[in-house]
């Protein structure tokens, strides 16, 4: 067998390309569900009820302390002979969002406590309630403020997604493996997995650095 | 008793402290409508905690402090946002919102709280940007201005709510000292058309061409009221003297 020959693995293009669809999908969906996620608990651990505030927290711990494939199949075996079934793409989406939520709390939260008093004490002489302060004063500076390791940990997530081959969801690894395993041409399909996962984590962070400015915090300056 | 008074901002015995240190001993103050107040002494007299506690960002122990008729409350979050309603402050550190323009800086609390439509905010906004002398600036944010120009943006959005006193918490001391005239001149412009203010504030000169009256404190009282003209050229106490000296001393110098 002659080493890196690529003609199997480009015969099975459709398939990578489907998969690297799929791999987009999870990324985005739960960066945007897990970024809310995470925001939210930001809050509940910042002005929320006591009660929510230890639910919260034990969340956090919870996810921040286990491994990714673990959840995962958690999610998807486990909970499935406990009667919740869920097809492999559901499950994904929802392991994928509940792990990075965590993470992206702590991060969120760390941003927002910057918040200097003075913004503060200026909204809240303007007669704005709690919730609007947090949402229309602190989040989108707080968010600014750690856009950089969000990012980091958005980019993360999209890696992590390659996970998810595990419970047979068909991104762009379980493609890799499939035709690795179909056609023995190993090196050359996860040359070309580990190629594209190089693209999408250098085009995705540059576009969540392009993004998080014009759309999410303005241009601000610190 | 009848409540309600005369002043639209009534003090009476007002105490304050941080923990064991006592910022406020007893504060009796009453402010009319449309009256220009400036409040003097040195650091640590307890002028900006006073300040505060009209708008409730402080919380006072005892005595009683009334907003057009209406006690503060600060166990109340309802009646604090009516009280803040009626009362503006401008910081000395501006606190603009820094992810926002300036249009919406001055927009946000007529939006949010007076569910003002978005055109009639913009029309506002505009109206006060061209009253601050900033009429330029509506699309630009915090961090593009200058502190002077930060600071009546900061007076604009104050002035936004349409409130019945505005605060004002030493808002020259943080500017470079040629900004200071432009901020000033705002707050003149403002007390000559009747807004009612308070005005924490170290700028003598000031005090003495704008204030109707002058409040003087010293240790966490009230040491002595009277005109500006009473204050500055024939103060009481030796206390009030020797501030006037010492501030009239650094003038000099500068």
């Amino acid at each position: 067998m002659k080493v890196l020959d690529f003609s199997d693995v480009i015969t099975a293009w459709p398939l990578f390309i489907s998969g690297f669809f799929m791999t987009c999908f999870l990324t985005l969906a739960s960066c945007l569900l897990g970024t809310l996620l995470g925001t939210l608990c930001a809050w509940v651990r910042l002005q929320g009820p006591s009660l929510l505030k230890l639910i919260v927290a034990a969340y956090v711990e919870l996810f921040r302390n286990t491994p990714f494939i673990i959840q995962i199949f958690f999610i998807f075996f486990g909970l499935a002979s406990a009667g919740f079934k869920m097809g492999a793409i559901v499950a994904s989406l929802v392991a994928l969002t509940l792990n990075l939520g965590a993470y992206a709390c702590e991060i969120v939260r760390a941003g927002i406590q910057a918040t200097p008093k003075g913004q503060v004490e200026a909204a809240q002489s303007l007669a704005l309630n709690r919730w609007q302060i947090f949402t229309r004063v602190m989040v989108a500076p707080g968010l600014a403020r750690v856009w950089p390791a969000l990012v980091s940990q958005l980019v993360i997530m999209m890696l992590a997604t390659s996970v998810c081959s595990q419970i047979s969801a068909e991104e762009i690894s379980y493609s890799a493996n499939f035709v690795a395993g179909k056609t023995f041409r190993s090196f050359e399909s996860f040359m070309v997995v580990t190629a594209c996962y190089l693209v999408i984590a250098i085009f995705f962070r540059k576009l969540l650095l392009w993004v998080g400015p014009r759309f999410i915090f303005g241009r601000m300056k610190f | 008793m009848n409540k309600h008074s005369s002043g639209l901002v009534e003090i009476r015995g007002l105490q304050k402290s941080f923990g064991t240190l006592q910022v406020l001993k007893g504060i009796d103050l009453s402010v009319g409508r449309k009256e220009v107040v400036c409040i003097i002494g040195k650091s640590g007299s307890g002028k900006s905690t006073l300040l505060r506690c009209i708008n409730g960002l402080e919380v006072f122990q005892s005595g009683e402090l009334l907003v057009d008729g209406v006690p503060v409350k600060s166990s109340d979050p309802n009646a604090m946002r009516a009280l803040r309603q009626k009362v503006g402050m401008v910081f000395q550190s501006f606190n603009l919102f820094p992810a926002m323009s300036v249009g919406n800086n001055i927009m946000l609390a007529p939006k949010l709280v007076k569910n003002m439509s978005p055109g009639d905010a913009k029309l506002l906004a505009e109206k006060l940007l061209t009253r601050v002398g900033l009429t330029e600036k509506f699309d630009s944010f915090p961090h593009e201005l200058s502190g002077g120009q930060q600071q009546r943006v900061a007076i604009a959005r104050a002035l936004a709510m349409n409130p019945e006193v505005i605060l004002c918490d030493e808002i020259t001391s943080a500017l470079d000292p040629e900004l200071v005239g432009e901020v000033l001149q705002v707050i003149e412009a403002l007390a000559r058309e009747g807004v009612t203010l308070i005005i924490v504030t170290h700028e003598m000169n000031f005090a003495r061409k704008v204030c109707d009256r002058v409040v003087f404190m010293h240790q966490g009282l009230v040491h002595e009221v009277g005109t500006a003209e009473d204050i500055f050229t024939s103060p009481k106490t030796p206390e009030l003297r020797n501030f006037i000296s010492v501030n009239h001393g650094q003038r000099e110098l500068v």
